[in-house]
């Protein structure tokens, strides 16, 4: 099977846990936000994937059986239903621990035929990781990931809620230093930027 | 025949981003208009507009708008579908970042034409800068009474809201999209006629009115400047009105976003995105990588219009038009695009979720130089039990690209098998494999 085919791994799944189990780390802020959030659909189920953004960022950038857990609670729905609705999604990091930065690295069509895969075996030799894995001292995270839809900019990627193309090793190379410099975690910053563009002025 | 500039003609001004800039270029004229008439006299002049949805299956708007009930006896809904992951398109992505406030007023046009209560804009989480142009946007038009109650003194109401989804190229599929908005997986529902159609129960079962972001661009121009001049666009072609963006990308010298009026040759597209780079041109992907791939010869025949890029066998889709230069594997392109089907199926159903595996693996082989004699056959039938025989059209998206790079290129798969490597490069590919 090729190894470009993404299948879950079985082992990695967050573990089940009980309501009595928890302790809930939202935020005050973050309450307030979900509650505004909630405001915006006529039922609650359909908060759960704002809602799940939320735990991102609250959790540090990962959904943890914890941050699942708490999601499912506030929302008043079933762990099993909240963790299926996780799990489907590629940009919730229901796996493992992400690095500080996630390098999304398309080699979609355009692409593919643009050098990404030169690109990506750079990266590969470079970080010493693979597909889904992360640097040991927890600074990046490599995903091949389908179209960016940012084609015009081909071979390109994302970091974060940053577009980055076309590229090359040099500005690969560049790059990664900056983000080695950057104090906070894109992965954080990037959930609550999703977070914040789902809130009126009014309700942040 | 050049560029017909209608939604982006002030796309690369940054002023047209702001309230002030937009309304200075005669935004906002269409919504007092439209305000003003009965909304059935909106619903017509779409119709007599010619609209046809360009979120890829080009559908009549008109059908949707016409559609929803007359009577209210419940909510209703929109929802814009800017989910844009179809592999080559951006085209949405530069109306979100460069002219929010024209889908905003489109989307309001909507609600008061089909007397919606909300809209939802469901904006892949990858497009940061398009959710966070589109957010400031909807705060000036809150800020001036433009959404919320009472707008512009109509007294009617509607707001916007934007919902972020979470990287899946199914949810862009309607059905799917309503899903993921209720809070589920994106998976697809029943349609019609198993179901009602979304104008009768769509997302939380209530009447909706759903379009691609392009498509609600359009609805100003048409109530501003009337359907009669709207349908003289593109009245060349059979069926297909108004004017088209294409995103262009691939082996051309200037990519990008190019909108250009129905009628127009699909050479000269090529040629306002700079010709072919690196080489003469193959072959072309015209709409979106779900569309059947065409020749350089087909290239210079094409006309772009719905039912004209029949006549090459493709389609005018999404609007991602992607060129490939001499140098291109036709074997690889179609591997990656069957990659791409596989992780994005979501799983539901057995022929989509099978056979799109088994196509990555029988490609796969021959890419690896291991191709058997039996493959070409075997793959063209995974394919054709795939087109068809799925619940919703990933499945027949999935294998038209593989069925016709095998109609259009036979050879280049014949030449990988017998010789183990493609015709364009004489070692093995070993892409893919880390
Ligand atoms: C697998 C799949 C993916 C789709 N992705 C999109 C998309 O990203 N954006 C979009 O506007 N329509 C997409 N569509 C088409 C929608 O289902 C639907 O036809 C469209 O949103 C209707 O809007 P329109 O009438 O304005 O074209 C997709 C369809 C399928 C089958
Ligand atoms: S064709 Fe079937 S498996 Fe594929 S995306 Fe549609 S419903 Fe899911
Ligand atoms: S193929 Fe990489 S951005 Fe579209």
């Amino acid at each position: 099977m090729s190894e470009l085919i993404q299948l879950a791994n079985p082992n990695q799944r967050p573990p089940q846990l009980k309501p009595e189990d928890l302790t809930l780390r939202f935020s005050e802020q973050a309450v307030k936000e979900l509650e505004a959030l909630i405001s915006h659909y006529p039922s609650k189920k359909s908060c759960i994937l704002p809602g799940l953004w939320l735990a991102q960022r609250e959790y540090g950038g990962f959904l943890s059986g914890e941050a699942i857990a708490e999601v499912a609670c506030r929302l008043d729905r079933s762990f099993a239903e909240v963790q299926g609705v996780a799990t489907f999604y590629s940009l919730y990091n229901t796996a493992h621990q992400p690095g500080k930065h996630k390098l999304e690295i398309c080699t979609c069509l355009c692409c593919h035929i643009n050098g990404a895969w030169n690109l990506r075996d750079y990266l590969v030799k470079k970080l010493g990781i693979r597909h889904g894995e992360t640097t040991s001292d927890g600074m990046f995270t490599l995903e091949e990931v389908e179209c960016l839809n940012t084609c015009d900019r081909a071979p390109a990627m994302q970091v974060g809620s940053e577009y980055y193309g076309p590229l090359d090793e040099k500005q690969i190379d560049a790059l990664l230093e900056k983000l080695r410099n950057t104090q906070e975690s894109t992965v954080v910053q990037y959930a609550a930027d999703v977070v914040s563009v789902q809130l009126r002025n009014d309700e942040k | 025949m050049a560029e017909y500039k209608l939604l982006l003609e002030h796309s690369k001004d940054p002023t047209f981003r702001t309230l002030e800039g937009y309304k200075a270029k005669g935004g906002y004229t269409a919504l007092a208009k439209a305000l003003t008439m009965e909304r059935s006299a909106i619903c017509d002049s779409i119709k007599a507009a010619g609209l046809r949805g360009r979120g890829g299956a080009g559908a009549p708007a008109f059908l949707k708008w016409g559609g929803m009930p007359k009577e209210k006896k419940t909510q209703h809904y929109l929802i814009c579908n800017a989910d844009e992951g179809e592999p080559g398109t951006f085209k949405d992505k530069e109306l979100l970042e460069n002219c929010p406030f024209l889908l905003i007023e489109g989307m309001t046009i909507g609600g008061y034409a089909v007397q919606g209560d909300a809209g939802y804009v469901y904006v892949r989480a990858e497009y940061m800068d398009g959710a966070k142009m589109l957010r400031k946007a909807l705060d000036e038009a809150y800020a001036a009474g433009l959404l919320g109650k009472n707008i512009l003194g109509s007294g009617i109401d509607f707001d916007i809201y934007i919902h972020l989804g979470a990287g899946s190229y199914e949810c862009g599929e309607e059905t799917a999209l309503m899903s993921s908005l209720m809070g589920e997986r994106g998976m697809p529902r029943l349609k019609f006629p198993s179901a009602p159609f979304p104008v009768i129960s769509g997302v939380w079962e209530k009447p909706t009115l759903i379009h691609n972001v392009e498509s609600y661009c359009n609805a100003p121009f048409i109530v501003n400047n009337g359907a009669e001049w709207f349908a003289s666009l593109g009245a060349t072609t059979k069926n297909s009105r108004g004017t088209k963006i294409f995103s262009v990308s691939g082996h051309v010298n200037k990519p990008g976003n190019y909108e250009i009026e129905f009628g127009t040759p699909l050479r000269e597209l090529l040629e306002l995105a700079g010709g072919v780079r690196g080489g003469k041109l193959k072959a072309c992907i015209p709409g979106g990588s779900s569309v059947p791939v065409i020749t350089a010869e087909d290239v210079e025949r094409a006309i772009i219009g719905y039912e004209e890029m029949g006549e090459v066998k493709s389609m005018v889709g999404s609007g991602g038009c992607m060129f490939f230069n001499e140098h291109t594997d036709m074997v690889k392109l179609a591997w990656r695009s069957a990659v791409f089907y596989a992780n994005e199926s979501c799983g539901k159903c057995t022929p989509c979720r099978e056979g799109t595996r088994w196509m990555v693996q029988i490609l796969e082989r021959i890419c690896k130089g291991n191709g058997r004699p039996g493959d070409i056959e075997m793959l063209r039938q995974v394919a054709s039990q795939i087109d068809g025989r799925s619940f919703c059209p990933l499945g027949d998206a999935a294998a038209w690209p593989v069925l016709a790079a095998l109609r259009v290129f036979p050879q280049e798969f014949e030449h990988y098998i017998e010789h183990g490597h493609s015709m364009v490069d004489s070692k093995p590919s070993l892409v893919g494999v880390p």
